[in-house]
C-alpha cells in the first residue's frame, strides 16, 4: 500500500506553506523498520530524479505484492525551487547541500535540512538523485568520498550505472545531506545523471532499473535481481578535467559519452561578434568523455568536460 | 596611492571584470593591512564603506599620515554588483566559497585565486562582510578559531562585540579561514544589512578602521578610543524565533538594551491583519541582530539577544 504524508510544514509569510512529501510504501503486512529513501530535488533546477521517482512509483503500485519493506519516494525537497526553476532555496538563495545537517535553531534553509535529516534518520540506505546543474551533461554515476568507498561501493555497483567516481574527502562537502546521513549510519549513495532543468528518459529508465535491482539485492523487494552493467570504477584510471581557455561560445564537436582519442578535438570556443575560431578545447587523455558542456556560454575557466581514461 | 589591477577577466559579451586595488603607504616603512569590500553583488553596504575609506585615506596620503602599506579592494564581484544579483551571474556561485582558489580551475576559482594572490604577505587581512541571511546587525568582529587567529589584534578594533568561534565546514572555503592559514592575522567586520546603505553602522565601521591602523602604527592620526570590546561566543546568544509567518514589524533596533518582558516585535497575519504574536525577551541583553524583511517566516529568528546570564 502506498500513502503519501507531509514530513516538513513550515508557513510561508502569505498564506502558504513549504512542505516536504514523501510517498511511502509498505507491505500489505505494514510498515517496517527496515526503509530506504530516494530523494531528489535538494537543488531546484535538477529534474531527473523527479522522473525516476515517477516511474519507480509507477512500478511499486503496479507490483504492490512484491515490496518486503518500508520504501519512502521524497521527489521534491527544495519544492519551491523546483517550481520556480531556482537550484537554491529561494529568498535566501541558499545551497540547500551546504548545510546539512542543518538546525532548528537557525535560518529557513537549515530548518528544512534539519526537517530532511529528521524525517530520513533510520533508514537502512538512501540514494540522492542529482542532475548535475543546467552547464554539463553527466553519464549516470556516483560520487563517494574516499573513506566511504568500502561501505559504499558494493552497494554503488548494484545501481546499473555507468561509472563510480571516488573522490577526496573535501571538507566542505562535510556539509551535504550525504555526508549527514553516512555519520547517522544511513548508507547513502549520491547519483549524478544527466542535465539541469531537463530530462533523460533513457538515464532514467536505467536508473530504475538500477533501483530495482539494488532494492532486489537488499532485501526491499521480492525480485530475482537484475542484469545490470558494471560500472567503470575510478580507482583504475585518472579523469582529465577540461576547462575553457577564455571566454566565448562553446560548441561541441563530439556527442556525450563518446570514447575520444588523445589530441581530438572536444569542440571550439567561438566569438560571435567578430566570425573567429577563440581556440579549440582538445582531448589531453583518451578515454570516455563522460561530462561535456551542455550550457554554451563559457568564461576562462568554466568547464566544458571531463574524461576518464585507465592506466595502461 | 597607486591604483592598481588586481585582475581583468573577459567576459564572452560583456566589458571585462577589472577588479581594482587602491594602495596607499609603502611597506619598509610599517605594518601593513589589506582590506576587501563587497565579494558578493548584494553588500553595498561594504563598497560604501571601502570606497568611503579610499577617500579618506587619499586625503591622508596627502597630508603624510600615512606609516605602513594599506591595500583596499572596495568590489570583487562587480559584474553582481551591477546586476542586483548577490552571487557571480553565469553560474551563481560565491567567490567567498572558493579560497584559497585554484588557478586552473572554474572561473570564481580563478577569481579567487588571483584575489588571494594579491593579498598574500600582509600582516593583517580585514574583510568586509554583509550577512549570509536576511538580517541586519549590530556591527561586530567575526573571528573563527583556525587556529592562527589572533584575538588581540581583533580587540584593537575597538567595536562591542567580537564573535570569537569555531569554524563550519563551510567556512574552510571562506577568506578568513585561508587568509589566517596564509599567515595573515585575518578578520572579519560584519555589519549593515545586505542591499543597502546604512549610515550608522558604517560610521561605526569606518571609526574601528581607521583606530585599529592608528594603533598598529599604519595610519598616523590620532583616534577616539572604541569600546573594550565584549568576547562572546554562541553561548551569549539566545535566539528568538516567530512562532507564526506574516508581516513582521520590530520595535526595537540593533544595539538596544532590552529588558526581560519588554516586546521587541509584532507579528500580524499578511492577509487578514490578524495580530498573530508579540515577540517577548526572555531576558534582558543587547539586541545584536533581527530580521530585517518585513515578510517573516515561521520559525525565522527573529532577534538574537546577547547577555552573559
Amino acid at each position: 500500500m502506498s500513502v503519501i504524508e507531509e514530513v516538513f510544514s513550515i508557513d510561508l509569510p502569505v498564506g502558504e506553506q513549504f512542505r516536504i512529501q514523501r510517498c511511502r510504501y509498505t507491505p500489505a503486512s505494514g510498515e517496517t523498520t527496515k526503509r530506504i529513501s530516494i530523494v531528489s530535488g535538494i537543488h531546484g533546477d535538477e529534474l531527473e530524479g523527479q522522473y525516476v521517482c515517477f516511474l519507480l512509483g509507477e512500478w511499486l503500485r503496479a507490483n504492490p505484492e512484491k515490496i518486503k519493506a518500508t520504501i519512502d519516494i521524497y521527489p521534491a525537497i527544495n519544492s519551491l525551487g523546483i517550481d520556480s526553476i531556482t537550484r537554491s532555496v529561494p529568498f535566501y538563495e541558499v545551497d540547500l547541500n551546504r548545510i546539512f545537517p542543518g538546525s532548528k535553531n537557525d535560518f529557513l534553509p537549515a530548518q528544512i535540512a534539519d526537517g530532511v535529516v529528521s524525517a530520513m534518520k533510520g533508514s537502512e540506505i538512501a540514494i540522492d538523485i542529482h542532475s548535475s546543474n543546467i552547464f554539463l551533461r553527466e553519464i549516470p554515476q556516483v560520487r563517494i568520498a574516499k573513506s566511504q568507498a568500502q561501505t559504499l561501493v558494493p552497494l554503488a555497483n548494484k545501481l546499473n550505472i555507468d561509472f563510480v567516481w571516488v573522490h577526496d574527502a573535501v571538507t566542505v562537502l562535510e556539509s551535504t545531506f550525504a555526508h549527514a546521513m553516512n555519520t547517522l549510519g544511513t548508507k547513502t549513495l549520491v547519483v549524478e545523471m544527466g542535465v539541469g532543468m531537463r530530462l533523460s528518459k533513457a538515464y532514467g529508465h536505467q536508473l530504475l532499473d538500477g533501483l530495482l535491482n539494488l532494492m532486489a539485492c537488499e532485501g526491499f523487494l521480492d525480485i530475482k535481481p537484475l542484469d545490470v552493467r558494471m560500472p567503470i570504477q575510478s580507482h583504475v584510471g585518472e579523469v582529465a578535467y577540461l576547462n575553457a581557455s577564455g571566454p566565448g561560445l562553446f560548441v561541441p564537436s563530439i556527442e556525450h559519452c563518446q570514447m575520444i582519442e588523445k589530441g581530438s578535438v572536444v569542440g571550439q570556443i567561438v566569438d560571435p561578434l567578430s566570425g573567429q575560431v577563440l581556440d579549440e578545447v582538445i582531448a589531453p587523455i583518451g578515454g570516455i568523455l563522460f561530462t561535456l558542456r551542455a550550457y554554451p556560454i563559457v568564461y576562462e575557466g568554466s568547464l566544458v568536460g571531463r574524461i576518464f581514461g585507465e592506466n595502461e | 596611492m597607486k591604483r592598481i589591477e588586481i585582475l581583468n577577466f573577459k567576459s564572452p559579451n560583456r566589458a571585462p571584470l577589472i577588479v581594482e586595488g587602491f594602495l596607499f603607504g609603502e611597506e619598509s616603512k610599517g605594518p601593513s593591512v589589506a582590506i576587501v569590500g563587497a565579494m558578493s553583488g548584494d553588500h553595498i553596504n561594504q563598497l560604501y564603506v571601502a570606497s568611503r575609506l579610499v577617500d579618506y585615506l587619499t586625503h591622508k596620503e596627502e597630508e603624510g599620515k600615512i606609516s605602513g602599506k594599506i591595500l583596499v579592494i572596495p568590489a570583487v564581484n562587480t559584474y553582481a554588483l551591477n546586476m542586483g544579483q548577490p552571487f557571480w551571474p553565469l553560474d551563481k556561485t560565491d567567490i567567498n566559497m572558493m579560497f584559497p582558489g585554484y588557478a586552473q580551475g572554474e572561473t570564481t576559482q580563478r577569481i579567487a585565486a588571483k584575489l588571494f594572490e594579491s593579498l598574500q604577505g600582509y600582516d593583517f587581512g580585514i574583510i568586509l562582510e554583509g550577512r549570509r541571511d536576511q538580517g541586519m546587525c549590530l556591527p561586530y568582529v567575526k573571528l573563527i578559531k583556525s587556529g592562527y587567529e589572533d584575538l588581540e589584534a581583533a580587540k584593537d578594533m575597538g567595536m562591542r562585540f567580537i564573535h570569537y568561534r569555531e569554524y563550519s565546514p563551510i567556512e574552510t572555503v571562506m577568506l578568513q579561514y585561508n587568509w589566517q592559514l596564509w599567515g595573515s592575522k585575518a578578520l572579519s567586520l560584519v555589519f549593515g544589512k545586505n542591499g543597502s546603505i546604512d549610515h550608522r553602522s558604517s560610521g561605526e565601521v569606518h571609526s574601528a578602521l581607521v583606530r585599529f591602523m592608528a594603533k598598529h602604527t599604519i595610519l598616523d592620526v590620532s583616534s577616539f578610543e572604541g569600546f573594550s570590546s565584549n568576547v562572546i561566543g554562541p553561548e551569549h546568544i539566545t535566539l528568538l524565533k516567530a512562532s507564526h509567518a506574516g508581516i513582521f514589524d520590530s520595535l526595537v533596533a540593533c544595539g538596544d538594551t532590552i529588558e526581560k518582558g519588554d516586546t521587541l516585535g509584532r507579528i500580524t497575519d499578511a492577509l487578514s491583519g490578524k495580530k498573530l504574536e508579540k515577540i517577548i525577551a526572555p531576558l534582558g541583553g543587547i539586541v545584536t541582530c533581527q530580521y530585517s524583511h518585513p515578510l517573516i517566516f515561521q520559525n525565522s529568528i527573529a532577534f538574537r539577544i546577547a547577555s552573559l546570564n
